[in-house]
């Protein structure tokens, strides 16, 4: 018989062992295409290619991606050998040299390769034209158009190449795990131990150092620290992590196995003892899952916490559809003009004029941050029915303010460190000719400041009294009036791109500044669309990937653990106890890693909150709003995971079910 | 007082229709009585693998009824089959089948652990049976850590720790060299006198059949013929020697 024959009934007799693992190679090529042709896509060329940030981050996400994709498949592929030891041991019993056996292997994969790497192409390309129109729907707000199917013979060549040598680096290793076979090895495969481990109690206390440090640097509230301590978090984190799962986990069960109440009933003494025998084995795997969960579950939230937030942002930072400075009389009438012509109605409009009054306190420094107030400084004044006036008429939702003669509210638009400024500004005075007000309390918000860098509410008695007296002026310094502010409010604001076009240009062409919605979202998107599109892909191949390692890991475990369910079943094991045996066997291989993974990336979000987020939604604790968005990712993340869950118990359950044949 | 009883046992292998049939037993019917020690002798492929698989409720006779105590077995379901297995019946197999995931003392408290005892009633029985053994000293460690012969004793420990009305063995001491295969023989005979239990022994093997109380030959799936053990070793030796060659077996 010919090798290649051999090499095809090989496929054909374990189809269903290689279901999955063409699977997971078919999918592999499909991301790797869909990716180089998204670089090539012209659609997408043209909305980014005129920042070269974006280039780089395609292409170090790519990295990370190809990176992955080849210890994935390595290591899947190391599986599937060990999986077929007895049949390759009879090989080499029947005098097969193990270079004939890895030839054998190799052309296997090959085989198996090119077929995966055909349809992975061909589904890469039947959904490259879904894919790009994502890419481009969540990341360009005027993106309405449909884009034309192409095939990227380039992508597909490139694809190609890498995946032939990736392939062929997996026959090379899988000759290397041959090597190390020894026959009578193989002959006794179930038989020989795979590594106990205890454990230490040193690794597990270590670990739990390591990473509660971590945690606790991530956590930590003041932005700049966080962003410099982001390297040490990873290491003590993923140090701590492999710490964990090579000694602490180990520990845990050998504690577990001496509580006798619970561990010597049936059940548990059969999973326990099995998970712990095969943990030196699947520690490794089982810390990189974890770490690689962190990852996704990260991007994927991050991604769709931006997302999911954009929108609120814009409006957290403007409060309107549109405001302009000055001009008024000019562009009032235009203004409506164009409202009309496009038939959009104005929801509410009101102008104002601006006030300022001089600073007389003094804050010099809030601990590790930038903020100050000097005696330079000025602020931007508001009597309180104007403030919440203004801010009722707003899109935005806040709380009207109720301020009392001879006190102040304080608004601050960024910082986080609401306690420390609050500490900081609260209790100050503020001295005017004839009497003094008391900041009592402060307030988070980025609207109303109209170009000012503090802000003051006022009780409306003292408001009018010193704007009489003057003490509050809506001149500057030099003595010229303020331009008033018109703030508008209109329907379908988000959507209307060709009204936005007009308005923009009359406001550029007659006003001293003006900003509208429309186009701050345009902009947010550009910039926030690629990441959440970039976040979602990787969560999704790394969810994938993670989760189908594991499937091979327990598959090869089943084969090697199948004797021992026959001779249980012989000792009196009924058909529910062993179907709880393996569910307990299984579930801790796939929920420990998701687990950690997702509580590392609770506190990773809670730095991202404290970089991005926290300055982003305007909610007294933005964290909340972070975990909420977040947790709809890890329930997605633990659905895909339980999905596979269930693949591999079915599978598990088959092969340990089969009597040897 | 009689432990099992088989009421004309057969066994068909291969679906009725086709014409593959393979009839492994043929109305076999014999009774076990309380503590006798039998083995069960014959040609490859005459049926006694298969007869333990019945008599251990691991396989399921085609025809004919299995009475033990005062229960048809027969009639049970898978659940209630898991049950009598692990109450009533212990197991010695001739790779020992000792989990390797497992030290010996979990090894042999498995049965226990899963009728559910207390880990104190566990743990008494446990000392009891592995001083009898004189295993005590190698409990916490793994199978792959003691000799064949521990390996095989902690097995019997395992099938004796339920107080089982049989133990089966198959081919027990196809796997040990001739001192070990002697101690485990010694073991079982030990445990037949000491404990009163009943032994059931499929073996190819004349000197290990020749510690039997009664020996019943089958060929073809049919029971041949039987041999009592007198007071006189060597000639019971040379009888199922005798036999054996008449059988066409070793």
């Amino acid at each position: 018989m010919k090798l290649y024959k051999l090499a095809l009934s090989n496929i054909k007799r374990n189809l269903k062992k290689y279901i999955m693992y063409f699977f997971s190679l078919s999918f592999s090529v499909f991301t790797a295409y869909t990716f180089f042709a998204l670089l090539q896509n012209e659609y997408v060329l043209m909305a980014f290619k005129y920042d070269e940030r974006y280039k780089s981050l395609l292409t170090s996400f790519g990295i990370v991606i190809m990176v992955f994709v080849m210890f994935f498949l390595i290591s899947s592929n190391k599986s599937f050998i060990k999986a077929r030891k007895k049949e390759i041991s009879t090989y080499s019993l029947f005098g097969m040299t193990n270079a004939r056996i890895g030839k054998l292997l190799f052309l296997e994969i090959i085989i198996v390769g090119f077929v995966a790497l055909i349809i992975g192409i061909g589904v890469g390309i039947f959904f490259s034209k879904l894919i790009a129109m994502i890419l481009l729907d969540i990341s360009l707000v005027s993106f309405m158009g449909d884009i034309e199917f192409t095939i990227s013979p380039k992508a597909a060549y490139i694809t190609a190449i890498i995946f032939i040598s990736i392939f062929s680096v997996m026959g090379l290793s899988g000759l290397r795990v041959i090597n190390k076979f020894e026959l009578v090895d193989l002959f006794k495969a179930h038989k020989v131990s795979e590594g106990r481990t205890k454990g230490a109690v040193i690794f597990l206390i270590l670990s739990i150092i390591l990473i509660g440090f971590g945690y606790y640097l991530a956590s930590g509230s003041n932005p700049i620290s966080v962003v410099n301590s982001s390297i040490p978090i990873l290491v003590l984190v993923i140090i701590g992590t492999y710490l964990f799962f090579w000694g602490g986990l180990p520990k845990v069960l050998d504690i577990i196995k001496r509580n006798k109440g619970d561990y010597y009933r049936g059940v548990n003494l059969i999973s326990t003892s099995g998970f712990s025998h095969r943990m030196k084995s699947i520690g490794t795997v089982m810390a990189t899952i974890a770490v690689l969960s962190a990852v996704a579950t990260t991007a994927i939230a991050t991604g769709y916490t931006l997302y999911y937030n954009i929108e609120n942002d814009v409006y957290e930072q403007l409060g309107y559809d549109m405001y302009f400075y000055g001009g008024q009389e000019k562009v009032l009438d235009d203004v409506e003009a164009v409202f009309k012509k496009h038939n959009i109605k104005i929801i509410k409009k009101l102008t104002i004029q601006r006030y300022t009054c001089p600073s007389s306190i003094e804050v010099s420094e809030v601990e590790n941050s930038y903020f100050r107030i000097t005696k330079e400084d000025y602020f931007r004044v508001y009597p309180e029915s104007l403030y919440n006036k203004l801010m009722s008429i707003s899109r935005c939702d806040y709380k009207p303010l109720k301020v009392r003669a001879g006190e102040a509210i304080y608004v601050y638009p960024f910082l986080n460190d609401r306690h420390r400024i609050a500490d900081a500004v609260n209790g100050q005075e503020l001295n005017f000719k004839d009497r003094e007000l008391t900041v009592t309390s402060t307030i988070k918000s980025r609207l109303l400041f109209f170009g000012a860098k503090h802000m003051i509410v006022i009780n409306d008695d003292d408001f009018n009294h010193l704007l009489k007296i003057g003490d509050i002026t809506d001149t500057d310094r030099v003595g010229n009036t303020y331009d008033k502010v018109t703030v508008f409010t209109y329907e379908k604001s988000l959507k209307s791109t060709e009204l936005n076009r007009e308005l923009t240009k009359i406001l550029f062409a007659s006003t001293s500044g003006f900003r509208t919605a429309y186009n701050l979202y345009e902009e947010s998107l550009q910039t926030f669309g690629l990441i959440c599109f970039i976040g979602f892909f990787m969560g999704v191949v790394f969810i994938l990937m993670t989760a189908s390692l594991l499937y091979f890991k327990q598959i090869m475990a089943a084969e090697e653990e199948r004797h021992q369910y026959r001779m249980l079943r012989k000792i009196g094991l009924d058909e529910d106890t062993e179907r709880k045996v393996i569910s307990k066997r299984l579930i801790p291989v796939f929920l420990i890693p998701l687990l950690i993974g997702i509580v590392h990336s609770i506190f990773a979000m809670k730095s991202a909150d404290t970089i991005v987020f926290s300055n982003m939604i305007a909610n007294e604790n933005s964290y909340i709003t972070v975990l909420l968005c977040s947790a709809v990712m890890y329930g997605i993340y633990a659905v895909v995971y339980s999905i596979f869950y269930f693949i591999t118990k079915g599978q598990y359950s088959r092969i340990v079910k089969t009597e040897r044949k | 007082m009689q432990v099992l009883k088989l009421i004309n046992i057969g066994k068909v292998y291969g679906s009725k229709k086709s014409i593959k049939q393979y009839m492994a037993l043929k109305n076999i019917s014999f009774e076990v009585m309380e503590g006798e020690f039998i083995g069960v002798m014959g040609p490859s492929g005459s049926g006694k693998t298969t007869l333990l698989n019945i008599l251990g409720s691991i396989d399921k006779p085609t025809t004919g009824r299995l009475i033990m105590g005062d229960k048809d077995i027969t009639s049970l379901n898978k659940k209630q089959l898991a049950k009598h297995r692990i109450e009533n019946i212990g197991f010695i197999f001739q790779d020992y089948n000792l989990l390797e995931t497992m030290t010996l003392k979990e090894n042999i408290i498995l049965p226990l652990a899963l009728s559910g005892h207390k880990p104190g009633v566990m743990e008494d029985k446990l000392k009891k049976i592995s001083k009898n053994m004189g295993i005590t000293k190698v409990l916490g460690k793994y199978p792959y850590e003691v000799s064949g012969g521990e390996q095989q004793r902690a097995a019997a420990c395992r099938a004796l720790i339920t107080n089982p009305k049989i133990i089966l063995a198959d081919e027990p001491t196809g796997n040990l060299d001739s001192k070990s295969g002697k101690d485990l023989l010694e073991l079982l005979s030990f445990i037949n006198n000491e404990y009163k239990t009943t032994i059931l022994m499929v073996t190819h093997d004349v000197f290990a059949a020749s510690y039997c109380e009664k020996i019943m030959f089958i060929r073809d799936g049919e029971i041949y013929n039987e041999l009592y053990a007198g007071n006189n070793k060597k000639e019971f030796f040379d009888s199922i020697i005798d036999v054996m060659s008449v059988l066409g077996g070793e």
